[in-house]
């Protein structure tokens, strides 16, 4: 078992690099051969991944995010999971090249900080625990990928506004597409994060019932949260265009990366696990 | 006087009754044409043939016995011939007179026509399938019209097995430039630019509405274009009634309005195509950002192909409006030209690849009776010493042994034979005499394949005739004459 999870991390790197280099070509060159096997090589190697974090925990019997290792490599995942389901939604792969290789930057950290100890900690072991970080990741993945088509759509929206035409016009989507797919990405988002700060809640309101609320983690999420959930009523009102939308998802990304790095590094808590 | 083959440069025609073939081992090939780069339009007018004007001249060409097979392809731009001549120079002259002369005598003036043979005739057609020397590099509409040539050549009966397979290479070509470069990519006219902005912007031109602000000759260009490529809903504002009649009986479907409504049909438009004569903008930015706050929060293309502009410059500033001018529309249309150019590399490759295949199939004929002419002996020597050894072996084994003579003497030849084909490499071909003395293949059998083999057999049974020069194909003639185009090759 042991052999095979350690070749995974040799094998999953490179099945994304491949899937990558054929998004690339699809981005690049409109390769039609490259169109067609993209996004079900996408499936077959998120499968494997599925295969791989299931073999890591039954091999270690916790949930496969104990090292940063494991973490990344979770991450990794949820956002080759969102991003095929936009993908999926959307009918459009013309912009895979971008995330697949997001995707393949964190597996390949991953890989690289792969240890061949675990350690045993009690709380990977909780069912609440597993659900609450799955949903976190899955919703803050999700924010990545929702970030990444903001981007684009903000590219090509000075292209056209501006008449400039850089390199992205004319190999992205249509305005109309990346919004579309951006929209997507940040309801499947909030849905997710709306979903982790309930089980967090119920699950910190049984280990610390006085003082989660305090957590600075914790307040920068909701911050995150609101800001979101703010975008996307405003977007639903139609008081915002696409390009307001486009903003917001950028800076919730920022407030994001605030609370995983600067809370962390600046601030103390009990929501610090690895 | 231009354009006559020169007889004394000539090192003898081919030999009369078949196809001729190069000293190079490809087929004779003949090509004169006229083109934009060479001819004014109103001489271009002149030489163009209308569909039944080119089957007659085909089927004169046919009747003269110097020509084997032919091909014509006119459209506004070119009038080429392309034959696979018997005797080239008597082909020459006929073509020359049926084509050109006949309708144009000017022709004749130094410069104007140009000439082409053999493998740069080969690769002329190729390139003029990829759109190569189209006026606008890359169009797609000239691999649709040598398709037609192509038709037309096969339903007259004009087109023989090389032309065919010319033909092919050429469609197949073309095909590949489009699909596996960029050489059509981006457009590069005012009506596709307006196009490709809005599929810059909208999902589907099925359901944008479009709102043309005038009625004159650029909106019914630009509608035209929009139509064409599936947009449906298409309403005009015009301050003419009678010319909005005028542009609604070329676009039943459009709707029309009168001019001053056309601030409240932006609220529901996707595009505005403004081209109004009018000294003052029809659009201000206070109106345009009125319709927009009165309208769902969705993009707006607007386009001002008007001079003096329709359009307030300003009203690009406002919130979610993509405002386009015929500067922008110029600036996208030089960026998709210059990467057009950037592609020509890849696309020369494609050119290339499918001459080299043409050529190899060629050759590959040539070697039919011979790759014949083995396995017929092949078969002979394995009968005559089954026969020979059968009597030694149970007759319950002789179906078995002649099945394992025949996969042997199969499996023996199958190299060979399609290295005679030239399979896995035209360049290495094998001398066909060679493989023929080798083998002992110029005896009765042989020839009696050869005779069966048909027209493409007798070919290659010919000696190789030397190109016949002519003024325009020589080195330094297209120095002499500054608006010839050069050869291909």
């Amino acid at each position: 078992m042991q052999i095979l999870l350690r070749s995974a991390n040799i094998v999953l790197p490179l099945a994304y690099l491949l899937v990558a280099v054929a998004y690339g070509f699809v981005f690049f060159a409109a390769e039609a051969r490259a169109q067609r096997a993209a996004a079900p090589a996408l499936r077959a190697v998120i499968l494997l991944h599925l295969a791989y974090l299931l073999g890591l925990a039954a091999h270690w019997r916790q949930f496969p995010a104990a090292t940063e290792s494991q973490a990344l490599s979770l991450v990794a995942f949820a956002v080759a999971v969102v991003y095929a389901f936009v993908e999926w939604h959307g009918r459009e792969r013309s912009t895979g090249f971008w995330l697949v290789a997001l995707v393949f930057f964190f597996q390949l950290l991953a890989s690289v900080l792969a240890r061949p100890e675990t350690p045993d900690r009690a709380i990977f072991h909780d069912p609440i625990f597993a659900v609450h970080v799955s949903l976190a990741l899955l919703g803050y993945a999700a924010f990545a990928v929702a970030a990444a088509y903001a981007f684009l759509f903000l590219q090509l929206y000075r292209d056209l506004k501006a008449g400039r035409f850089s390199t992205f016009y004319g190999r992205l989507p249509p305005l109309a597409v990346l919004e579309r797919m951006m929209l997507v990405a940040l309801i499947a988002g909030f849905v997710s994060l709306t979903g982790a700060v309930v089980t967090g809640a119920f699950w910190a309101q049984r280990l610390y019932p006085s003082d989660w609320l305090h957590d600075p983690k914790i307040l920068a999420t909701v911050i995150t949260w609101a800001i979101y959930g703010l975008a996307l009523v405003l977007r639903r009102l139609r008081r915002w265009q696409g390009r307001q939308t486009a903003l917001a998802s950028l800076a919730g990304l920022a407030t994001i990366l605030f609370s995983l790095v600067a809370v962390n590094l600046f601030f103390s808590g009990f929501h610090a696990f690895l | 006087m231009a354009d006559a083959p020169d007889p004394a440069a000539a090192n003898g025609p081919s030999a009369p009754g078949g196809p001729s073939r190069t000293a190079a081992g490809g087929p004779s090939l003949l090509l004169l044409g006229i083109d934009f780069h060479t001819v004014p339009i109103e001489l271009r007018e002149r030489v163009a043939l209308g569909q039944e004007e080119a089957e007659k001249t085909l089927v004169h060409l046919l009747a003269r016995s110097a020509i084997a097979e032919a091909m014509l392809l006119s459209t506004c731009n070119r009038t080429e011939v392309l034959l696979q001549p018997r005797d080239e120079e008597e082909a020459y002259r006929a073509a020359l007179q049926l084509v050109f002369l006949a309708r144009a005598p000017e022709i004749e003036r130094p410069g104007l026509l140009y000439v082409k043979r053999d493998h740069g005739a080969a690769r002329h057609l190729l390139g003029v399938a990829c759109g190569l020397e189209s006026m606008v590099l890359g169009e797609p509409e000239i691999l649709g019209q040598v398709k037609q040539a192509a038709a037309l050549a096969e339903a007259v009966g004009a087109a023989g097995p090389v032309l065919r397979q010319l033909q092919r290479s050429a469609l197949v070509a073309g095909r590949r430039a489009r699909q596996e470069t960029a050489i059509a990519a981006g457009a590069v006219s005012l009506g596709y630019a307006v196009i490709e902005l809005a599929r810059n912007i909208f999902r589907d031109l099925d359901d944008c509405r479009v709102l043309l602000i005038g009625a004159g000759e650029i909106s019914r260009a630009v509608a035209r274009n929009l139509a064409e490529r599936g947009a449906r809903q298409l309403t005009v504002a015009n301050r003419s009634p009678e010319r909005a009649r005028q542009f609604q009986e070329l676009f039943p479907t459009a709707a029309a309005l009168p001019f001053a409504e056309r601030l409240a049909a932006i609220r529901d438009a996707d595009m505005v195509i403004a081209s109004t004569g009018a000294d003052e903008p029809v659009l201000t930015r206070r109106q345009l950002a009125e319709a927009m706050g009165a309208r769902p929060s969705r993009a707006l293309l607007v386009v001002d192909l008007g001079v003096p502009r329709n359009v307030d410059p300003e009203a690009g500033r406002i919130e979610n409006v993509f405002l386009h001018s015929l500067d922008s529309l110029d600036h996208l249309i030089q960026r998709n030209l210059k990467r057009r150019k950037e592609e020509m590399p890849r696309v020369h490759e494609i050119l290339d690849q499918e001459v080299a295949h043409f050529y190899g199939w060629y050759r590959g004929m040539q070697a039919e009776p011979l790759i014949a002419s083995l396995q017929k002996q092949a078969e002979r020597i394995r009968r005559q010493e089954l026969a020979e050894a059968l009597h030694h072996f149970p007759a319950a084994s002789h179906a078995h042994l002649d099945r394992l003579t025949r996969s042997l003497v199969r499996k023996i030849l199958h190299h060979p034979s399609n290295r005679l084909r030239g399979r896995g490499g035209p360049e290495h071909l094998p001398r066909l005499d060679l493989v023929r003395e080798l083998f002992r293949l110029d005896d009765a059998d042989g020839s009696a394949a050869a005779a069966a083999a048909g027209e493409i057999a007798a070919a290659s049974a010919d000696e190789s005739p030397e190109a016949t020069a002519y003024p325009e194909d020589r080195a330094g003639s297209a120095a002499a004459e500054p608006n010839a185009k050069p050869e291909a090759e």
